[in-house]
């Protein structure tokens, strides 16, 4: 991020190229999606949208709370803010309530607050190493992801739970105005988020400590609190989108973290494309999210393997990283 | 300005001493209402550390310091804020993909029940640009697009747009800039000057100095040497003896070396950005220096010859042939090396031994079916260690042990092993203290008297003087002297270097 540097001819130049770079993720992108509408007419039935959004739903919820960390770090891919633990931060929330629910019988709302609870205990953690430790966190997210996986599993003793309950199942079911009540729910925690970060003080302040680090510090802003900030918002992400996770699986099922980090990396880092500006933004995140949900399904009417999948969606993703990271060459 | 001004800040007698250092020497600095005054003075004589002391950054040890002749008995950043002081530091420090609106208001964002209120922010930066800084700059446009002196008003205008800056304090602000971008500088400087704001202007360009403070005070060895009033041009001569008030020293060797065949030639060198058009030539046995201030393109100019940096403009001939060195292996390959500025990081391997930095470059040569012969390495650098003198001789020492001045004999042992042609010296005594001085000085000679090329790159005049045959001296970016060191004297290097004099390029 060193702008005083970049002369504004060098600017103009490697603008078209810049360009380029930053949207090819995104053409190939719809190239496969209109790919696999055509050799999957069934992708194109009208029921497929709602089916994408219900799908796309707790990839969502994770992806807020990623760009917001990603804004708040900067989007540097390897000293940058990032935060790989937001997904293992659902899943071990779900493994909480799904624990207290259905085998130990606690009443809902007692079941949530102790999820969330977990999941803020975990955020201030991330915040600690980061902030305090002074980690990268990259690394410090990776390994305390793994750390509350494990606790996930020891929770559950690795066992898929159902859980049956009305809250969960009405997520899942219910509908408002004919809209899935799921959908809906996330419409408005993105509206939330999006006021937070873009439309609050706050959030441009935010967004310039992710900027520049000193720019922010000179301009008087305690950059360490902000980027705090973001590890804990992740991770009350994190914790809301249990309850999501729960419903779209209709319980807890152990391993889910892994699909949703890779979604999450994908989703939030495609959506810089969609930002005039060419970075992570809330609404590209969401976007992203959406797409990648979309994208999923439309493998699965194509009947494309598993295993496939997998890769594919991995060499999107380095796609989309290494495509970041010519930008920001360019950019220099 | 009249004299009777009253003093709008007072600093008086002020003392700041770092372990072993005397920075701040009973310094006073007195700046009057609505004056523009210049702070000038040699790395390290004091400027930035009393600017430091006014900034709250360093705490005094002694001294007064006077707002609006309130005394201030402990300088924290934000009393100095309060008290309406703002710093524009050299660097710009903005983020490229925010707006100018969300810029200026960084830290100090206007919020309303709804949210920030963008449009107000837009509307008051783009008015505050245009009536005190006389720049119509958009709002929405994006710090990322805009030019360097743009983003320096924009930069300006983040300090003041509370409008309670009483006094502004410049750090170098036209570093960046080209001689175009200055006139929209100080066009704006004008304008805040109409506002009745006093300003400190900190730089080493005494051309500017010269042509837009009302008074300057020097410095030199952490005290105020002198004040002048109704600076002018013609103040140029004056202000640079208080700045040097020494005499070169007999550190330097005596010139034994004779150029011969030309061994690097640049024609029309550029990197599209840092500098255009160098032309410049080294001989062998001829030890050329290249002066220029931080930003002038010097540091970029001396790595595109390495290969460290993209240059994308002009010719290079070396040994008289084209050469395209386009990385710094190709360089060494060529025979060229660098002697890097930031020896610590760049030159050395610290962890390693004295025996390994020294053959790292050339272990083929103490290398038998691939396996190092230690004793043959061993034996080597012991040798070139005895011959620059390396102390202490023990080539087993692990290097990051030595001091800076041994350090850099190190680093230099190492390219006299590998038989180089043109060796390329950057800031070579940074760090070093004066006894190793004269020892890398020294050495320096009997590399040129060996019959090797000798670049030169040196922030010290009095360096460059000592040991070059020919200065090149770099302003913004191009060539403004080539001039033989025999008919240059110290002020008239630093004039030259500064800005304070231009003068046609007399080639030889």
């Amino acid at each position: 991020m060193t702008d005083a540097s970049v002369a504004p001819r060098a600017v103009r130049t490697g603008g078209l190229l810049k360009s380029a770079a930053s949207l090819a993720p995104l053409a190939i992108f719809l190239a496969l999606l209109l790919y696999l509408g055509v050799a999957a007419p069934s992708f194109l039935a009208p029921g497929t949208i709602a089916l994408i959004l219900k799908q796309a739903v707790p990839n969502v919820v994770v992806c807020l709370g990623l760009a917001t960390v990603v804004i708040a770090g900067g989007d540097d891919v390897i000293s940058g803010g990032i935060d790989l633990s937001i997904p293992a931060i659902a899943v071990l929330a779900a493994a909480i309530v799904a624990q207290l629910t259905t085998i130990k019988g606690a009443p809902i709302a007692f079941a949530l607050a102790a999820g969330m609870g977990a999941a803020l205990i975990a955020g201030l953690v991330n915040a600690f190493l980061v902030v305090v430790v002074g980690m990268t966190p990259l690394l410090a997210t990776l390994a305390s992801s793994s750390a509350y996986v494990g606790l996930a599993s020891y929770v559950t003793s690795s066992r898929r739970i159902e859980v049956g309950d009305p809250f969960i199942v009405y997520l899942r079911d219910g509908s408002v105005g004919g809209a899935p009540a799921g959908v809906i729910a996330v419409f408005v925690l993105v509206l939330i988020f999006y006021f937070a970060v873009h439309r609050t003080r706050w959030g441009l302040n935010l967004q310039a400590v992710g900027g520049s680090r000193d720019a922010a510090e000179i301009a008087g802003l305690f950059a360490s609190k902000f980027i705090a900030q973001s590890f804990v918002l992740a991770a009350i992400a994190g914790g809301v989108d249990s309850v999501f996770l729960l419903a779209r699986g209709s319980g807890y099922a152990p391993g889910s973290e892994e699909n949703l980090l890779l979604e999450m990396i994908l989703a939030t880092f495609l959506g810089a494309a969609f930002s005039p500006r060419r970075i992570v933004t809330l609404w590209g995140a969401v976007l992203g999210a959406v797409l990648v949900a979309a994208l999923s399904i439309g493998f699965g009417s194509a009947g494309v393997d598993i295993f496939w999948t997998g890769c594919i969606k991995g060499g999107l993703i380095l796609i989309v990283v290494a495509s970041s990271a010519v930008s920001r060459n360019l950019n220099r | 300005m009249t004299s009777s001004s009253p003093d709008v800040l007072s600093m008086a007698r002020v003392c700041k001493t770092f372990p072993g250092v005397l920075a701040l020497d009973n310094a006073n600095l007195t700046i009057r209402a609505g004056e523009i005054h210049g702070l000038v003075g040699e790395n390290g004589a004091g400027k930035s550390t009393i600017i430091k002391v006014l900034a709250g950054v360093y705490v005094r040890d002694s001294g007064d310091v006077l707002v609006d002749g309130v005394g201030f008995d402990y300088v924290t950043p934000a009393k100095v804020h309060a008290a309406g002081i703002r710093f524009i530091h050299q660097e710009l420090n903005l983020v490229p993909h925010f707006t100018v609106a969300e810029t200026v208001f960084m830290g100090q964002e206007l919020q309303g029940p709804l949210g920030v209120r963008s449009t107000t922010m837009r509307r008051a930066a783009e008015q505050f640009l245009e009536e005190a800084l006389n720049a119509r700059i958009s709002g929405r446009a994006l710090v990322r697009d805009l030019g360097l002196a743009d983003r320096k008003l924009v930069q300006i205008a983040r300090g003041l747009v509370d409008d309670k800056a009483k006094i502004v304090v410049f750090d170098e602000p036209t570093a960046p800039l080209a001689s175009a971008e200055i006139e929209q500088l100080f066009a704006a400087i004008g304008r805040l000057k109409q506002r009745g704001i006093a300003m400190i202007y900190v730089s080493h360009y005494l051309g500017e100095i010269t042509s837009i403070c009302d008074r300057v005070t020097v410095f030199r060895n952490g005290r105020d040497v002198g004040v002048v009033d109704g600076v002018g041009p013609k103040d140029a001569p004056r202000i640079i003896n208080m700045m040097i008030g020494r005499e070169i020293s007999d550190l330097y060797p005596a010139k034994n070396h004779r150029a011969g065949q030309p061994l690097l030639k640049l024609d029309k060198f550029g990197d599209g950005r840092h500098f255009r058009g160098v032309d410049l030539e080294v001989k062998r046995g001829e030890i050329v220096g290249v002066a220029g201030l931080l930003g002038s393109g010097r540091e970029e100019l001396v790595e595109a010859i390495y290969g460290l940096g993209r240059a994308t403009e002009g010719r290079v001939q070396f040994d008289g042939k084209p050469a395209r060195i386009s990385s710094p292996s190709k360089a060494v390959d060529c025979g060229i090396v660098l002697v890097p500025r930031d020896r610590r990081n760049d030159g050395l391997v610290l962890d390693m031994t004295v025996a390994d930095n020294v053959n790292l470059a050339s272990f083929e040569e103490v290398t038998t079916a691939l396996i190092v012969n230690r004793r043959a390495a061993a034996a080597r650098a012991a040798a070139l260690a005895a011959r620059l003198d390396i102390r202490p001789r023990n080539v087993d020492a692990v290097t990051r042990y030595l001091s800076g001045g041994n350090q850099q004999k190190v680093v230099l042992a190492r390219w006299l092993a590998t038989g180089s042609r043109l060796f390329v010296l950057d800031e070579p005594t940074v760090g070093v203290d004066i006894g190793a001085r004269a020892e890398i000085y020294r050495l320096i000679e009997k590399l040129a008297a060996d019959g090797a090329g000798v670049l030169l790159s040196s922030s010290d005049a009095a360096e460059l003087l000592g040991l070059c045959d020919r200065v090149v001296v770099l302003l913004r970016g191009e060539v403004t002297a080539d001039v033989a060191t025999s008919t240059l004297s110290l002020d008239r290097l630093i004039a030259l270097t500064t800005g304070g004099e231009t003068e046609k390029k007399d080639r030889r």
